[in-house]
Formats: C-alpha cells, sequence, structure tokens
C-alpha cells in the first residue's frame, strides 16, 4: 500500500507539474493581448490591433454576445469604454455563444491557473470554492470605498466568504408565473389561482377545454421542470427551505406536485426540451409559462404575434401560489444569480486598477438602466427603471420590489451535481422508476458522490 | 461452387432484385431526408419552427436566414479556416501514421507489440477527458489561439486510428512483393516510397476521410485553444445562433446548410479521386 | 523484413514523429488521467489521495453501469449490425446498378450534416407530439403503437440505436474500393460456373475483404461505438432516468459537477473496456481464418 501511495505521488508530481506551473502571468490566455494577440496576428493576417506601448489590455471571454438580448448593449459599452480609455486600457472580448462550452473553457482555464482577466460565472460552478480559491481578485477595497452601495441589499454579503467579496452577483433573475388570459378565461377562471389547491381545479378546466396547463420537460437540461419544482419547494418549505439541505420534508412533498403537474402538461414531455416547452406556449396552446425575465422579449416579438395580436397582450403575471399548510407566503419569490462577474487576481497593480475601472464602469446605475430597458434582463444594481419598460417587466420588478423574501432556485442553492442528476431523477419519478422519496435520495446521492 | 446455382427458380431472382432496389432505395431516402429537412427547417420562421408542425413547408420562404448566417456570424472566414486547418493538419496526419504503420507492419523489432497495444489504446481514450492536459500542452508551447495549435493537436489525435487504418491495409500486402524489391537493391525509403505507399492508398484514403472529417466536425477544442474570431472554425460558427437561454434554429439551420454545402461539393468533386484512390491499389488474388 | 544498421536509423527516425505526438497528446495526459482517477479533487482546490473509492462509488452508481452495459451494446450492434449493413450494401452497388455513383455518393452525406441538426430532425421524428413516426403508424393503423418513443423508459435506447444504426455510408465507401480491388477474373470463372450474384458474394467477396475492409469497419464501428457521446448527449442526454447513458456522457457529467476524480475513472474503465473489446474483435476474425 505504501509503494503504490509512493507511485502516486511520483506520477501526480509529474502529472500536475504541467498544470502547477500554469500559474505564471505570462500564459497567452491570460496575458490576453500581448502574446496572444501577436500569434494570432502573425498567422491570422491581423488581429483587431496590436498592443501598444504602455496600454493595458484586459481579455474577456463574454457570453453576452450574438445572439443574447444583452449583446448589443454589452458592445455599445466595450467600445465606449475603449474609447475613452484609448492608449491606455482595451477590453478584448472573446466571443463565446454556446453556454456549456464557455462553461468548459472557463472551468479548464481556471483548473489550468489561466483563467482570463475576466469573466462570467453562473450558479453551475461552485462559487464559494472559486471565491476561496485565491485565484481571483479580491473586489472587497473598491467596494467599501462607496462602490458596494450601487450594489442591492444583501447581495454582495449573501455571495462573500469572510466578508470578503471575490466574485461579484451582477446579473439576476426571478421566476414569477406568466399566464395566456385567453385560455384561462376560456375555462373559465378570470383570475390566477392564488393557492395550489385551487391552481389543480383550475387545471383540470384548462385541461378540459382541451389546451395543456404548463410545459414540463425531463429532457436536455430539464429546466422547466427545475423551477417548477423551484416554486412548488418555496411554497411547501418556505424561505428557510435550504437550511437542512435535502434533508426538509417539502422536497418529497414537492416531488409529488412535480409529478402530478406531468398529468396536466404536453405528450411527450419527459422526452421534451426548452425549445418544445416555449413553442407551445407561444403557439397558444398551454396556459401557463414559467422562465427568467430574459424571455420577455419574445413575448413582444412581432414573429410570436397572431393576426397581429402580440403574445404579451394575452399575458398577464401572477406571482407563485401558496401551498396548504406550508410555510411559503405569497409575497415570497424565487430569485437567481444569472450571472456572476469574476476578476482573475493580477500581480500588475495598474492592470487591477483597469479591471476594477471596467467593472465598475459597466455596473454605473445609469448605465445599468439603459441596459435593463434595452435587453429586459434584472440586475443587483439600484437603478431607476426606465419609464419605457414593457408591462411584463414592469411587473416583473413590481414582484421584485415587493418581495417580502427571496429564495434561489434549486439550481443555485444545491451543488452542480444536483442540477446535473436532476433529469434523470425527475424522469425516474415521472415513469414510476422512483417514488418521491427515491427521487430525493437519488439527487442526495448524486451531491454526496461529488463532495 | 455448386451447380444448385443453376437451379434458382426465376421468381426467387425477381425477388431478390426487388429486394435488392428496396434496400438502395430506402438507404437513399434515409441519408437525402435530413438533408431536404433541414433545408426547409432553415426556410422557415421561428415561430413556424417551434410553434408549427416540423415537417410542414414554410408559408414563404425565408431568405433573409441566410443572410444573417452569412453576415451576421461571418461564416465565410471561419469555412476558409475549416478548409485550411482540415487540410494541413490532414495532410500532416497521414504522413506522420504511414511512417509509422510502415515500420509496425514491416518490421520485428524490440517493443513493437507494446508501441501497437500504445497506439490502439489511443483510439480509445476519450478526449474530452483531457480538456486540462491538452490545454496546458498547447499553452506551454505557446500554440494557444494559433493555427498551429490546432493543427498539431488535431494531427496528434488522429494518429492512433490513422495508423490502425493504414496498417490494417499495409498487413495486407505480400512479404513477397517488398523482398523483391529489397533484392532488387531497393532501400528503406524507396520500398516505402516506390512500393508501399502506392500500394496501401486506399488505407490512406480511408485514414485521410476520416480524419479530415474528424477535424471539420470538432468543436470542443476549437473552442478552447481558440479565442480568436479570426481563426475560428465552422463547428463555432454555426453556434452562434445559440445564445444562454434560447437557440435562433432556424439561422442556425442556415448556417448548417451553409456549412454543408463545401463538404458536400468537395465531396462530389473529389469522389474520383478518392475512390480511385482507393482502388489503384494492388489486386487481390 | 530483415533490417540493416541503416535502416534502423531510418525506422527510428521513421517512427520518432509518431511517438512523440503519441507521448505528448496520449502517454502524458492519460498518466494524468489515471493519476487523477485515485483523486478527490474539484479541480480548484487541492488533490487529495482518495484510494480506490471513486472506483467503488462507480460500480455502485447505476446510471455508471447502465452505460457500460449501453456501451457494449452500442459496440455490437455497430460491429455486428451496422457493418454487415454497410457490407450489403457494398456488395450491391459494387454490382454497379442504375445510379449506383448517385446512391454512393448519397450514403455518405450523413456524414458531414452536424450532429446538432440531426439530433433535432430525429427528436422531431421521434416525438410524441406531432412526431413523424407516431403519425406514420397511425395512417397505417397502428396507433396503439404511437408514444413518446425518447421518453419511454423500454423505447429510448432502442430508438437512439437504430436511427444511427442507418447511417453506413462511410463504412460502405471503405468496403466499396477494397471490393474493386478483387480480380475480376474470380467473378467471370464463377459466373460461367453458373453461380448467382449472392453466391459469388458469400464465396468469394466476404472472404476476400474479411481480413481487410471488413476488419477495419468492424473495429472502427466498435471503436465509435464505445467511445459514443456526441449523439445521446443531443438527442436524449442520457435520459429518461439514465437509460440511454453513456461512459463519456457519464464522464462528461462529472466533469461539469467538477467532481474529476470520478470523471477520470470512468476514462480509465472505458479504456480498460475498450482495449479488452477490440483485442476479442481481432481473435475472432484471426481465429475464423484457419477455418
Amino acid at each position: 500500500m505504501k509503494k503504490l501511495q509512493r507511485l502516486m505521488a511520483v506520477v501526480l508530481s509529474a502529472g500536475l507539474l504541467l498544470t502547477a506551473c500554469g500559474g505564471g502571468a505570462q500564459t497567452p490566455a491570460q496575458g490576453g493581448g500581448s502574446q496572444a494577440a501577436e500569434a494570432a496576428s502573425g498567422s491570422a493576417g491581423g488581429e483587431a490591433a496590436p498592443a501598444q506601448e504602455g496600454e493595458i489590455v484586459i481579455n474577456f471571454p463574454c457570453i453576452w454576445v450574438g445572439t443574447d438580448s444583452k449583446a448589443a448593449y454589452m458592445a455599445k459599452l466595450v467600445e465606449e469604454f475603449n474609447a475613452e480609455n484609448a492608449g491606455s486600457i482595451r477590453v478584448e472580448i472573446e466571443e463565446q455563444t454556446d453556454y456549456q462550452a464557455y462553461r468548459d473553457k472557463i472551468r479548464t482555464t481556471i483548473t489550468t491557473g489561466d483563467a482570463p482577466d475576466l469573466c462570467i460565472l453562473d450558479t453551475t460552478f461552485d462559487i464559494r470554492a472559486y471565491a476561496e480559491s485565491g485565484k481571483f481578485m479580491d473586489l472587497t477595497p473598491y467596494l467599501n470605498d462607496g462602490w458596494g452601495a450601487d450594489f442591492t441589499d444583501g447581495a454582495l454579503d449573501a455571495w462573500s466568504v469572510d466578508g470578503n467579496t471575490f466574485i461579484l452577483p451582477f446579473e439576476s433573475a426571478i421566476f414569477p408565473l406568466v399566464y395566456n388570459k385567453e385560455i384561462l378565461a376560456e375555462a373559465g377562471w378570470d383570475h390566477f389561482p392564488a393557492t395550489y389547491d385551487e391552481f389543480f381545479e383550475m387545471a383540470e378546466d384548462v385541461k378540459a377545454a382541451g389546451y395543456n396547463v404548463m410545459g414540463q420537460m425531463a429532457g436536455d437540461n430539464a429546466w422547466s421542470s427545475m423551477l417548477w419544482y423551484s416554486l412548488i419547494v418555496e411554497a411547501i418549505g418556505g424561505k428557510d427551505v435550504y437550511a437542512n439541505g435535502l434533508e426538509d420534508p417539502a422536497f418529497v412533498e414537492a416531488a409529488e406536485v412535480l409529478k402530478r403537474m406531468y398529468d396536466y402538461t404536453f405528450d411527450g414531455a419527459v422526452s421534451a426540451t426548452a425549445s418544445d416547452v416555449n413553442g407551445h406556449f407561444i403557439g397558444r396552446d398551454t396556459a401557463v409559462y414559467l422562465n427568467g425575465p430574459w424571455w420577455i422579449a419574445n413575448l413582444y416579438k412581432e414573429d410570436n404575434a397572431v393576426d397581429g395580436e402580440l403574445l404579451a397582450d394575452v399575458c398577464d403575471v401572477a406571482s407563485n401560489p401558496t401551498y396548504a399548510g406550508g410555510k411559503g407566503t405569497s409575497d415570497g419569490l424565487v430569485t437567481t444569480v444569472q450571472g456572476f462577474l469574476a476578476a482573475a487576481k493580477q500581480d500588475d497593480p495598474a492592470k487591477e486598477a483597469a479591471v476594477v475601472k471596467f467593472l465598475q464602469y459597466i455596473s454605473d446605475p445609469e448605465r445599468v438602466s439603459e441596459w435593463a430597458l434595452d435587453s429586459g434582463a434584472m440586475f443587483f444594481i439600484k437603478y431607476t427603471p426606465s419609464p419605457d419598460t414593457n408591462d411584463i417587466s414592469k411587473k416583473f420588478t413590481e414582484l421584485a420590489n415587493n418581495a417580502g423574501y427571496t429564495v434561489l432556485h434549486v439550481n443555485g442553492a444545491f451543488p452542480t451535481a444536483f442540477s446535473t442528476e436532476f433529469p434523470a431523477a425527475v424522469s425516474a419519478l415521472v415513469l414510476d422508476q422512483v417514488d418521491a422519496q427515491g427521487f430525493v435520495d437519488q439527487l442526495q446521492t448524486a451531491i454526496d458522490n461529488a463532495q | 461452387m455448386t451447380k444448385e446455382a443453376n437451379m434458382t427458380h426465376p421468381a426467387v431472382k425477381v425477388l431478390l432484385g426487388v429486394l435488392k432496389w428496396i434496400l438502395i432505395v430506402f438507404f437513399a431516402v434515409y441519408t437525402l431526408f435530413p438533408l431536404i429537412w433541414l433545408v426547409i427547417s432553415s426556410l422557415k420562421t421561428n415561430f413556424e419552427f417551434l410553434a408549427g408542425s416540423p415537417f410542414a413547408l414554410p408559408a414563404v420562404p425565408q431568405w433573409q436566414n441566410y443572410v444573417n448566417a452569412l453576415a451576421v456570424a461571418g461564416l465565410g472566414r471561419m469555412l476558409l479556416n475549416s478548409v485550411f486547418v482540415g487540410v494541413v493538419a490532414t495532410l500532416f496526419n497521414v504522413i506522420v501514421a504511414s511512417m509509422s504503420a510502415y515500420c509496425i507492419s514491416r518490421f520485428r523489432f524490440a517493443g513493437r507489440e507494446k508501441i501497437f497495444v500504445l497506439f490502439t489504446a489511443g483510439i480509445l481514450v476519450p478526449l474530452n477527458a483531457l480538456m486540462v492536459p491538452y490545454f496546458v500542452i498547447i499553452n506551454r508551447l505557446g500554440l494557444y489561439n494559433t493555427y498551429g495549435g490546432m493543427i498539431l493537436l488535431y494531427c496528434a489525435i488522429g494518429i492512433p486510428i490513422s495508423t490502425f487504418l493504414i496498417r490494417g491495409l499495409m498487413d495486407s500486402i505480400p512479404m513477397e512483393v517488398e523482398e523483391a524489391a529489397y533484392i532488387d537493391g531497393c532501400g528503406f525509403f524507396g520500398r516505402f516510397f516506390h512500393v508501399i505507399l502506392p500500394l496501401s492508398r486506399t488505407g490512406i484514403v480511408t485514414a485521410a476521410t476520416f480524419e479530415f472529417l474528424t477535424c471539420w466536425n470538432e468543436f470542443v477544442f476549437a473552442n478552447l485553444i481558440i479565442s480568436s474570431e479570426k481563426l475560428r472554425t465552422i463547428q463555432v460558427g454555426i453556434r452562434y445562433f445559440t445564445n444562454q437561454f434560447s437557440t435562433d434554429y432556424v439561422s442556425m439551420y442556415a448556417a448548417i446548410v451553409i456549412s454543408i454545402i463545401p463538404s458536400i461539393l468537395g465531396y462530389i468533386f473529389f469522389q474520383e479521386q478518392i475512390i480511385s484512390g482507393m482502388t489503384s491499389g494492388a489486386v487481390k488474388g | 523484413m530483415k533490417l540493416s544498421r541503416s535502416d534502423k536509423g531510418a525506422l527510428v527516425a521513421f517512427m520518432l514523429p509518431a511517438i512523440l505526438m503519441m507521448l505528448m497528446f496520449f502517454v502524458i495526459p492519460v498518466i494524468y488521467v489515471v493519476a487523477v482517477s485515485f483523486m478527490k479533487w474539484n479541480g480548484i482546490s487541492a488533490p487529495a489521495f482518495n484510494d480506490i473509492r471513486n472506483f467503488a462509488l462507480l460500480f455502485k452508481d447505476k446510471a455508471f453501469t447502465r452505460s457500460v452495459i449501453n456501451n457494449v451494446i452500442w459496440a455490437l450492434v455497430a460491429g455486428f449490425i451496422q457493418v454487415p449493413l454497410a457490407m450489403v450494401m457494398a456488395i450491391l452497388l459494387s454490382n454497379k446498378p442504375k445510379g449506383w455513383k448517385f446512391f454512393r455518393t448519397v450514403y455518405f452525406f450523413p456524414q458531414v450534416i452536424s450532429g446538432i441538426a440531426l439530433a433535432t430532425l430525429w427528436r422531431a421524428i421521434y416525438s410524441a407530439d406531432n412526431g413523424l413516426l407516431n403519425g406514420l403508424l397511425r395512417v397505417i393503423g397502428l396507433g396503439d403503437l404511437a408514444r413518446d418513443w425518447l421518453g419511454d423508459i423500454h423505447t429510448a435506447f432502442p430508438s437512439v440505436l437504430i436511427y444511427w444504426v442507418f447511417y453506413v455510408g462511410y463504412y460502405m465507401v471503405i468496403m466499396m474500393a477494397d471490393i474493386s480491388t478483387i480480380d475480376s477474373s474470380y467473378y467471370e470463372a464463377a459466373t460461367i460456373d453458373g453461380a448467382s450474384r449472392f453466391q459469388q458474394a458469400i464465396y468469394i467477396t466476404i472472404p476476400l475483404i474479411k481480413k481487410t475492409s471488413l476488419l477495419t469497419c468492424v473495429t472502427l464501428a466498435s471503436v465509435m461505438g464505445l467511445r459514443q457521446f456526441e449523439q445521446v448527449y443531443m438527442l436524449t442526454n442520457g435520459q429518461p432516468a439514465n437509460t440511454t447513458s453513456t461512459i463519456v456522457l457519464y464522464m462528461y457529467k462529472k466533469m461539469q459537477d467538477a467532481n474529476y476524480g470520478m470523471a477520470s475513472a470512468s476514462a480509465v474503465i472505458l479504456i480498460i473496456v475498450g482495449v479488452a473489446f477490440i483485442v476479442t474483435i481481432r481473435k475472432i476474425f484471426e481465429g475464423r481464418e484457419h477455418d
């Protein structure tokens, strides 16, 4: 055994040697402009512009590009920032559109010690482990210097480590329900149910009227079902439902409710993906829709109008119903951090200052207000919403402002292993392979294995 | 061979003939269907695609999707990159693989078997597991975000399979052929270039096709080791219409159709060369 | 072949590039993977020695054992159904029926269509909602069989497997090339003897390609079956209830969980299973040779 262990130690040190020496500042991914851009311009016939003498280049692989709703304003921000700081700082965006591939790349570069100067993380990363790793810039002094006051109350504290902030919660999301008023009216409902008992009564009526009640999906990442599960968990378990992990009986009970919902969704929900769920709602054969604020723009798209009538015109917003005997109240709100901003630790104080300058630039409340208007996204920055905001977005903001308490969705509250296992667990639950307790056990095992 | 053949009933013959054509047509429909569906879907609106039947025709063909794909995503440059990287990597790959396959196939030397087992195991390594080491290697070599990095990586990851394919063919070339050349005074290189290489064209072309398709379809590492838009390949390009929350399917399909056209044209154009390359080797007997 | 002294130098020079690349891109990375497979590591904190616990956890996990079984089935189906189908088509087209060049080209098309497109198409075909397959079944009066093909515990894996079995173009082209090198005098003699096309295929063509292109294709297809990832990832993500999972998909998910220990351990298992599989296939083909 000893011998084996010694052998392992030798092999590992050799293997990890490769990784360990990745910490140097001269690595291309980190150097961003210098080496990488030169190499590229040499072979590709000209990068954007070679790094000038004394110019600090900030490398930022970014997903707010391409067809993302935040892309246009993000591009404008970067362009203006670069123009204002011409000759001294240049932010270089690396366009990343496929989120899963982006996560793989960021995870890999951080592991090898080549974290880019700036990147976006989400709750599928173990934010706490990342914050504690010492690989990221400590933003605390800058935040204490007044910048922190721009952030919504409690946002920074929720993700700080021993009172220090390494990773900034930036883009937020809330998950109210959007429903099709016409379908409800046809089923004889002039209001949205306030309790889950009432909800299932409505569900019967909607089903009888020939419509699907909501879209569930266990295919792909089971996103919609995971959101519904989060809402039910909040309604049953209240604001402290995550205090004891999956021990809380709310998780088992919520699983039973979720399973029941599969009787009221479209055919083939077990193998469905987000495009099925979205397709049914914009196809107007499904009554209730659940997703984050980024989806609001689709309600206003001409593409999705029928006979000139926008989808938004027949839709309204409702909060999560309450559950008989549950701890959740009607002003409880399920939320998450949709995007964290993380900056790599810098050895050069000038570069650190430049990175902070850019972060402060893009989190400026006035710019964020315009950004929110332009994209429909929500942020952890205190800003005055523009009066031009559309109705549905206004209702979302209202719910956020009036929330008595907020609870993370399950995706953000548990380690990544929970979310990775969720599609398997929910499909097993719906297909009677496990019962509600077995569903929770399966998720617990997945979490245990990853730790 | 028996004389029973003569007794094959004419009805059986007709039946077999019909069966043959059913098979041929079935496979043709089966393989053409995705392509036709893709083209039709790429001409729909997203509303039609998501909310309508997936097999309905578009009300009005949306040529705009193609304009989007070409103009917005910048596919032209990416196609050129894919062709360039694919061709160069394939070239290096088959050269290196034929040399090693020649040694493993024709000579007995110490460690030969071990090397072959190593190569075989290499075929099975799940490359996704190697993201961290590959990133470190490419980065340390100073090849991050370069054509060179992509070419080296693609060339290297195809070595086991190419060696395997080419060696398989070389093994079937009779020793006598080479021995005759040896007796004629033909040296190591002479035998390789003038005898073995021409006779193994089938294997080399098979390996080259496989390697090129691998390069053409590779996405994970193309995204991992490249950061500049100027160097990106087509697989990264067709994902331009995906974002964190949704996918603009119709534009993506237009992008995919655009990405397929050159490969299909290339295949049709080079088919004769490829096939004749495959067939001009030794005659079996 | 005997080696002269100067040949030895040439041999080393010929092997060197491949050996270097193998060392750099396979041997060293695989050593790293093996090392990590005995570690508990999240990719960011310091790794800790974890004995063989990762392997123990793998074999306790039903999703993993199911993945191994799926991969073995996949490799067998690929090698012993897909490739024989490809062989049948290769033989048929080698007889040069009308339009054979057209068919040869068409059969190859799916190789160049991006996996994303194929996956969305097949999702649409198998869909319970307005899928093509269910529609066809209803038309021919078998509506009772209609179901959510990819969401049914019994049909999901066969559905994933079957659609892919019929994409035989690549193997077919390899074998057609091989068949065309067969000396035509064999067939001429057989025809004079009165052998049918079918008999010619059985007694001439198949024996002559068995050890070359057929073996190559069987090995290649099995390897592709064992490494299967993209198709399942995009079509079902391994669901429902992990019934369509494969080893590489399982591994990829563990990497997403930043569970590098178990991810590496599953990669190690795949390599072991795979080498055993390939060695067995070669044995089967070489064994038959003595018949």
